[in-house]
């Protein structure tokens, strides 16, 4: 029983995993850049849903569409003013800009909030549902369904509308959209924006159940690069099964292993497949 | 041959290093603030010879480091033998690592390469945590005080360390130098540029990545052991650091000059005073603010000069010349920068 609880919550927290991931994945999938910084942005999503808590007294899963728009913008003028100028640079200077934004954004919050450990307070945060004899815990039910809603939009988005459209195009080939007419270069900076804006969203609706601080993101950075390379870089669908497969992997890893290792069973799975499977699970079978 | 610029400044710059103990205060924070200037511009040479010369960008240097650090402190606490002695085992068992990480990574490159590195480092800094019987966990390790004890690699003094530092920076730009004009040095870069081409002409791809990355691991191994000589105490989360080692190694040869021989030296002159002085200056303001600068100034870095300050070498040299405007100087000039 205590497995199939513990696979219960796996799923529960891999669903947020999966919302998270799908934003990397996008920005890699669409840009080529693997963004070092995306944890970050993350962070930044928990922060705005914790102050519209604060001061506007809005639940986290209210705030979160917030906090997607807040950091939809970030992202879109990170991409415009710092990214976009290294994308036909080398992997070195991608990899060390998105890291150099890494730096700054944990360190920004760090000046600007202080190290203090943030949480907020709300009604549903200890109550949860009897399932026979398993148990649901109620902001983790609503963190994954609010998941499933925004990755189902985001599936609507990329496949009906004419912007999601001009993305995929932009993906598969740049230089065949621009004579398509699309503007390349602001479809990158809605891309990013709006991986990051996931990744945000996904931040603010685990808010109630995890406390927020400048480094909360480094917590989430190889999490979400291991769901991300198990479903295989720059797909979306796969990182969404990924998030499932690792939330479970880690829920079942809390029963047999001590809480410091853990991660080290991350580390390693994301090892494993990237020596194995570079391109994901998914592709090729 | 007619020495060229570089080799003229670096042969200062040595000159100037070796003299500099005369003229600051043997106490002082300044002679500490170099020795750290030369342990980290030695750490980002031995980098450089993975993600300079291979282009193998490597975020997890600090697996290597750290692996320096607590083979010598743990053989010298537990069995008494010399750091001195541990040292070279340190650097042993970091080429051994180097080459365990290989066997799953080298097949990938760029981004992949980067992040399992990153995955690497983090494992041995959650080993290092909760293994708390053999390496005392997230307490770290404090070497026993022996006072002035040359053969246990302890010194009252700042001086003589000081100068071991210079040895292992003069070492491994050594074997830097050596690798880039060898024949090695050729393999590297060929696989650099187009792995499959340097396949066919005959350069066994895997067996000169990994001898690359046994070097560089075992040299960084080096600065390490030495760095933990220098600080007296270590914790599993500054030897293992992402920030403040990984990616401040890279970030030191990325902002001289990536794949340069004076490339690391002239970016821990000038990063680590930069960071020392805000630390003091920013000291009365919130925590963060110097790693907040730290991140700008690697942007700013990337976004203004990708190839790093040893660019702005040639267009000094042309202004100490008085401007001369012709194009073929320029042209020899920009193919100086690489050497």
């Amino acid at each position: 029983m205590a497995y199939l609880q513990a696979i219960l919550d796996g799923i529960l927290l891999g669903g947020v995993y999966g919302v998270i991931s799908t934003g990397l994945s996008l920005v890699f999938g669409v840009l080529g850049v693997v963004n070092f910084a995306q944890a970050e942005f993350l962070m930044v999503g928990m922060y705005v849903a914790y102050f519209a808590w604060a001061y506007l007294g809005l639940d986290p899963l209210i705030a979160a569409p917030l906090a997607f728009g807040v950091v939809f913008v970030l992202g879109f003028y990170s991409q415009k003013l710092l990214v976009g100028r290294v994308m036909s640079a080398p992997p070195a200077a991608q990899i060390f800009l998105t890291v150099g934004l890494m730096i700054t954004l944990e360190n920004g919050a760090l000046v600007l909030f202080g190290s203090d450990f943030r949480s907020v307070n709300v009604p549903y945060q200890i109550q949860g549902f009897r399932l026979g004899e398993l148990f649901v815990s109620a902001p983790y039910l609503y963190a994954f369904l609010w998941a499933v809603v925004i990755t189902g939009a985001l599936w609507l988005f990329m496949a009906r509308s004419w912007t999601g459209r001009a993305i995929r195009a932009v993906a598969q080939d740049p230089m065949a959209a621009t004579l398509a007419g699309i503007n390349t270069a602001r479809t990158y900076n809605i891309a990013f924006g709006l991986g990051v804006g996931l990744t945000a969203f996904g931040g603010a609706v685990i808010l109630p159940y995890i406390t927020v601080s400048p480094t909360a993101g480094v917590q989430f950075a190889v999490l979400m690069f291991t769901v991300v390379v198990l479903g295989g870089l720059g797909s979306t669908t796969g990182a969404l099964v990924g998030g499932i497969v690792v939330g479970i992997i880690q829920s079942l890893s809390g029963l047999l292993f001590p809480i410091q290792l853990q991660n080290l069973v991350l580390f390693i799975i994301f090892i494993l497949v990237l020596a194995l499977r570079p391109q994901g699970l998914l592709k090729g079978v | 041959m007619r020495l060229k610029p570089t080799g003229i400044l670096l042969l200062v710059l040595f000159v100037v290093a070796v003299l500099l103990p005369l003229g600051l205060d043997p106490r002082g924070n300044w002679l500490r603030v170099m020795g750290t200037v030369m342990i980290f511009a030695a750490a980002a040479q031995a980098w450089n010879i993975m993600g300079g010369l291979a282009n193998q960008v490597s975020l997890g240097h600090a697996a290597f480091f750290g692996i320096g650090a607590y083979v010598s402190t743990l053989l010298y606490i537990n069995f008494g033998i010399s750091p001195w002695i541990g040292m070279l085992i340190g650097a042993l068992v970091a080429a051994g690592a180097g080459a365990l990480i290989c066997l799953p990574t080298l097949r990938l490159t760029g981004h992949y390469f980067a992040l399992a590195t990153l995955a690497f480092a983090e494992v041995c800094r959650v080993i290092a945590n909760s293994w708390s019987s053999v390496t005392g966990g997230p307490v770290g390790l404090t070497i026993p005080f022996a006072g002035d004890a040359p053969m246990l690699f302890q010194f009252r003094s700042t001086v003589p360390y000081y100068y071991i530092i210079l040895a292992l920076l003069v070492v491994v730009s050594l074997v830097f130098w050596r690798i880039q004009v060898g024949a090695f040095g050729y393999r590297l870069r060929a696989l650099r540029e187009t792995p499959e081409a340097a396949s066919v002409v005959g350069v066994n791809v895997f067996r000169t990545k990994m001898i690359a990355t046994m070097i560089s691991a075992a040299l960084t191994a080096l600065c390490g052991t030495v760095f933990v000589q220098f600080t007296f105490f270590f914790d599993p989360d500054s030897v293992f650091s992402l920030t403040t080692i990984s990616i401040r190694l890279a970030m030191i040869a990325i902002v001289g000059g990536l794949g340069t021989l004076i490339g690391p030296i002239i970016g821990a002159l000038f990063l680590l005073p930069l960071e020392e002085v805000a630390i003091t200056l920013l000291s009365s303001q919130a925590s963060g603010v110097a790693q907040l600068a730290f991140g700008v100034v690697l942007i700013a870095a990337i976004l203004i000069e990708p190839r790093g300050l040893v660019a702005l070498g040639p267009w000094i040299m042309r202004r100490l010349k008085g401007g001369q405007p012709s194009a073929p100087s320029d042209m020899t000039a920009k193919g100086e920068t690489n050497v």
